[in-house]
């Protein structure tokens, strides 16, 4: 099977989420081409396991992001099944490209088996559908469904110089703003709850809620006794929230509590008494003091 | 999270889009500027003005009026109006009722052309309020023996009297104020600046706190001829307000059900006692069956009266039944919904007692509930039992 | 200058979804809606039609009950109101979609567009780009606020620094993420105009083009796996476990 991977980059370097792209393609028994866009890390993407050849298309057009232009300049190098991450960019460029070609793209895949038969979540995870693609089509792959390819390999870069025009200019950069994410709008979040001991101690959440773009989150008890802001308060009278991964630190898991949270998808607890109500709704529960766990936790999620 | 209303069943969906529409609207508005907002509004004892703002900007006051700007909807889109707001709180109708019912409607029914170019137009945007000022404090089932009076000075009337239980009274900027004639009741507008008027706030209500209820007060009170509503003489002109604004509230009360019923609902799954919620013992569940039974029918006697009102078809004893019935259903689920929250039912964190003590007054405002038991078994056996002279 | 704008009505994201003989139930979906991101590419829309001029098309496509959407969309203030008929719209593949809608924002005249940047029932984010690609237009895509002084638009949308500012010229197409303003809520006014709007049926026919025929089968749709029961460790030791097991088994982070 004819296979082409869009590469993704991350600053001066190629993503992870490459190797998972070339790991996907080669369960299905294809030996892709990785084309990589602008060229930024195109000898990582050599290195990758079960990859034939590696394009590097480098080109004015890819110092701004502009996916139409993007996807004029590596389309030709594309062929067969397309593969990208369903970043935001992967999803952009590998639409362009679809586009372009004429065939389907199906976003989001957390499955592929020969056929090629996909599957994706849709209607955000309440239904998972299977289809099944005849002719070349664009696939995106969510970010960490698939087992990632080793490192070893060592295929030829080919340089392609091709630029397109870019139709997108950049007039102003406006820095980050530090306001954090509301609860009601994360989609992850961390709380916590009386168990931190005092106030203060948030921050340690609030660094955690750094490394993953989480918003933080607290249980009444620290609302009402610490003065922290009501908006913060998850629960009954305060904010429901229905976020991918909710993260329960210090919190016993009162109904009051649990009215506002347990419809998240994952519930992490971390409490240091296992009989806490909030392991009866946790997915993955660590019965462990919080001084010890939210240190383990950040190392944790800075190494992935 | 949008809202969804209990409705076993589909009664809405005999609405029309332009009346679903319209429930979208006010139902958004009172999940997301009422409820956040309507515990605070109690305990401060006042009536948000950005309610007034935004009742104006929807465009629903005086829903089923037509011309001079009004919003020219059916009577079945009025009474969803008010089912939207009173889930929220039944001040938040009462405001709306008094607006369009009670101080709109004469105006527009009774007034000179004059009396509707000037007033509903602003009535209609918020800009102003209106009250209405019928019971007195010693006429309040009884109003036609009331006491205040209107005399002819010439080139101007003269009011003297008061009346009480006035809802926006201290907020509104007229009142639809009725008043013996020679001894014939009329319908006048007072403006909040005549001179000789007050409208001091009554306060220390446990019920409706987020309602303005006022006294208004005449003394000399002088205000211009053009201010007479020409088009009613007698009982017919107040009693004609009250059925639109009881009719509003034979919908409302189906939405103060609805709030205490989620609310019981919701409380009763999650509430675990003897190692399981209470929703799964029969006694909880046989309070939350006839629940949902009270509150189907109320539905569906709201909805065939709103078809009456619009078809012409109906009578003012309709509606006593349904204000009636309605009004207290809610009240009973309310007192149900408290006792399945146990001693968090107290609390304002839930809706519910707020709920429960605002029907109180909804059960004896815009005619008792036994004055409406009187009117339909007057209207039952041809015999009066209001008075003792038969 | 035309405006387009287009919509997908999706269940609501509250709405309850079940799998019937291998296929999502549509009938059992109780309530339908605007897909979130629409609603602010109709906002910044209406936005821009205030501050510039111009009239706004909303266009969807779909079956038969997408007609609310656009009174919907017409009571906050759309000018024209487009139905492109699509009983079977789940069943098109991305390209079919694509066509249909390009061939619309074609027909309408419109040279700028706006859509949400994924909808809410696959997430997809295929046709803000498919549709600029099809129509020859520029797109921005993930953008929070748009403006006009008269010959440029200013988008804004993030960028690994933060946020910046980026300037395109018709046509474009904005695909919106979560926008600076909430869309409006209608008055009675607007929903009495909507009511009477007419809506325009646009066939494929109509549209003078050829979809082919579809390069995806669904297969099934069932209902997504059962979460395995909650899983209990002991001491921090556990905790890069459960990193792991996010990752890989919940698929979160
Ligand atoms: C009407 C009403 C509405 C309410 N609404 C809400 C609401 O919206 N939101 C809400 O959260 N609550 C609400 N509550 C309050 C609720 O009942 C609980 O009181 C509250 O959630 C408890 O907060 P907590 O879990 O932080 O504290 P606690 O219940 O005191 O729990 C603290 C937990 O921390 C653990 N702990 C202690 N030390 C450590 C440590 N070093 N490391 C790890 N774990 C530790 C303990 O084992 C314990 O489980 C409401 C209550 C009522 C009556
Ligand atoms: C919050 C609030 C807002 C109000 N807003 C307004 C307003 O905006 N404008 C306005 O004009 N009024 C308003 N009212 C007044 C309301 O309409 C009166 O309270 C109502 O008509 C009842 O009058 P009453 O309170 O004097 O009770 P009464 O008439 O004294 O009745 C007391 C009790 O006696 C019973 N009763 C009376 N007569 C009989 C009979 N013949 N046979 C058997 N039982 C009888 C009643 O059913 C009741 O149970 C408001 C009242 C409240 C509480």
């Amino acid at each position: 099977m004819e296979c082409t991977i869009i590469a993704e980059t991350s600053g001066n370097s190629i993503h992870p989420i490459t190797a998972q792209l070339v790991g996907a393609a080669s369960s299905l028994g294809a030996v892709p081409t990785v084309v990589v866009p602008g060229g930024i890390g195109a000898e990582d993407a050599a290195s990758i396991d079960g990859v034939s050849k590696v394009v590097s298309v480098v080109g004015d057009c890819f110092s701004t992001f502009d996916g139409g232009a993007w996807a004029s300049a590596i389309s030709p190098q594309c062929s067969g099944v397309v593969i990208a991450g369903a970043t935001s960019i992967g999803r952009e460029v590998a639409s362009r490209v679809a586009a372009k070609k004429g065939i389907p793209i199906i976003q989001d895949a957390t499955g592929l088996a020969s056929g090629i038969t996909i599957t994706r979540p849709i209607y955000s995870g309440k239904a998972v559908e299977t289809s099944t693609v005849s002719g070349d089509c664009v696939i995106t792959l969510r970010a960490n469904a698939f087992d990632a390819a080793g490192s070893g390999g060592s295929a030829s870069v080919n340089v392609v110089d091709q630029s397109a025009d870019v139709s997108i200019a950049v007039k102003e950069a406006i820095s980050k703003a530090s306001e954090r994410l509301d609860v009601s709008e994360a989609d992850i979040i961390i709380s916590g709850g009386r168990g931190i001991g005092q106030k203060e101690n948030f921050s340690h959440l609030d660094e955690v809620a750094d490394l993953i773009g989480a918003a933080v989150g607290a249980s009444r008890a620290v609302v009402d006794e610490w003065g922290m802001p009501h908006s913060m308060q998850v629960g009954q009278t305060g904010k429901t929230v229905t976020p991918s991964l909710y993260i329960a630190v210090g919190i016993s898991g009162a109904i009051q509590h649990l009215a506002g949270m347990r419809s998240s998808k994952y519930i992490v607890a971390i409490n240091k008494d296992p009989d806490a109500p909030i392991f009866g709704v946790a997915d993955y529960g660590i019965v462990a003091t919080w001084e010890e766990a939210v240190p383990a936790l950040k190392s944790a999620l800075a190494a992935l | 999270m949008p809202y969804e209303a209990l409705d076993f069943y589909d009664v809405d969906s005999l609405l029309t889009d332009e009346e679903r529409m319209v429930r979208d609207m006010v139902r958004d508005f009172v999940d997301e500027e009422v409820i956040p907002k309507i515990e605070h509004a109690c305990r401060d004892g006042v009536f948000p003005d950005e309610w007034r703002v935004a009742l104006g900007e929807m465009g629903v006051l005086g829903a089923p009026l037509e011309g001079y700007d009004c919003p020219g909807l059916s009577y079945t889109a009025y009474g969803v109006i008010c089912r939207e707001l009173e889930r929220g709180d039944s001040g938040l109708r009462s405001f709306a009722s008094v607006q369009g019912s009670l101080a709109m409607y004469p105006i527009w029914d009774f007034g000179s052309e004059e009396q509707k170019q000037h007033y509903l137009p602003k009535m209609a945007s918020g800009e102003w309020i209106g009250c209405f000022g019928l019971t007195e404090p010693d006429y309040g089932s009884n109003p036609g023996d009331m006491i205040t009076k209107a005399e002819d000075m010439g080139d101007y009337y003269l009011l003297n009297g008061a009346k009480m239980w006035i809802t926006n009274g201290t907020i509104a900027q007229l009142a639809v104020v009725w008043a013996k004639l020679d001894g014939v009741i009329r319908g006048f507008i007072v403006e909040k600046d005549d001179p000789g008027f007050s409208a001091p706030e009554m306060k220390g209500k446990h019920s409706l706190k987020a309602s303005v209820t006022s006294e208004l007060v005449f003394q000399d009170c002088k205000i211009p001829k053009d201010r007479i509503l020409p088009g009613v003489k007698g009982l017919r002109g107040p009693f004609s307000c009250l059925n639109n604004a009881r009719y509003g509230i034979s919908w409302g009360a189906v939405g103060a059900a609805q709030a205490c019923f989620d609310s019981a609902k919701d409380y009763a799954l999650s509430r675990i006692q003897f190692t399981h919620p209470i929703a799964s013992y029969q006694l909880v569940q046989n309070k939350l069956a006839w629940m949902l039974r009270e509150i189907t029918k109320a539905q569906l006697l709201a909805y065939h009266l709103g078809q009456k009102k619009d078809a012409g078809t109906w009578i003012p004893e309709h509606i006593s039944l349904a204000k009636m019935n309605n009004v207290d259903i809610a009240l009973e689920i309310a007192r149900e919904a408290r006792d399945i929250h146990g001693a968090n039912g107290i609390l304002d964190e839930y809706c519910i007692m707020r709920h429960m003590a605002n029907l109180e007054s909804v059960k004896t405002y815009e005619g008792t509930h036994d004055i409406h038991n009187l009117i339909l078994g007057r209207h039952i056996t041809g015999i009066q039992a209001f008075t003792r002279e038969l | 200058m035309t405006i387009a704008v287009l919509l997908k009505q999706v269940p609501d994201t509250t709405a309850k979804i079940s799998v019937n003989g291998g296929r999502v139930d549509e009938n059992a979906v109780s309530k339908w809606s605007f897909s979130p991101y629409d609603e602010y590419a109709l906002e910044a829309a209406l936005q821009l039609k205030e501050s510039a001029g111009g009239d706004l098309v909303a266009i969807t496509a779909g079956p038969a009950r997408c007609e609310k959407l656009l009174r919907d969309a017409a009571a906050v203030g759309a000018d024209t109101l487009v139905h492109v008929s699509a009983e079977n719209i789940n069943d098109l593949d991305s390209t079919q979609v694509q066509n249909l809608l390009a061939a619309a924002v074609q027909k309408s005249g419109a040279s700028v567009i706006f859509c949400g940047k994924q909808a809410a029932d696959t997430n997809a984010g295929s046709t803000g780009p498919g549709v600029a690609e099809l129509i020859g237009a520029s797109c921005v895509t993930l953008v929070s606020e748009v403006s006009s002084d008269g010959s440029e638009y200013t988008a804004t949308r993030p960028s690994s620094a933060g946020h910046e500012k980026v300037a395109v010229s018709a046509p474009c197409v904005f695909a919106l993420d979560k926008g600076i303003t909430e869309m409006r809520r209608p008055n009675v006014r607007g929903i009495m105009m909507a009511k009477k709007k007419p809506i325009e049926t646009w066939s494929v026919d109509d549209l003078g083009i050829d979809i082919g025929a579809t390069g995806v089968s669904i297969d099934s749709h069932s209902p997504p796996a059962e979460k395995p029961p909650g899983q209990k460790f002991e001491g921090a030791e556990s905790v890069s476990t459960v990193v792991g097991k996010l990752r890989d088994e919940a698929n979160v982070i």
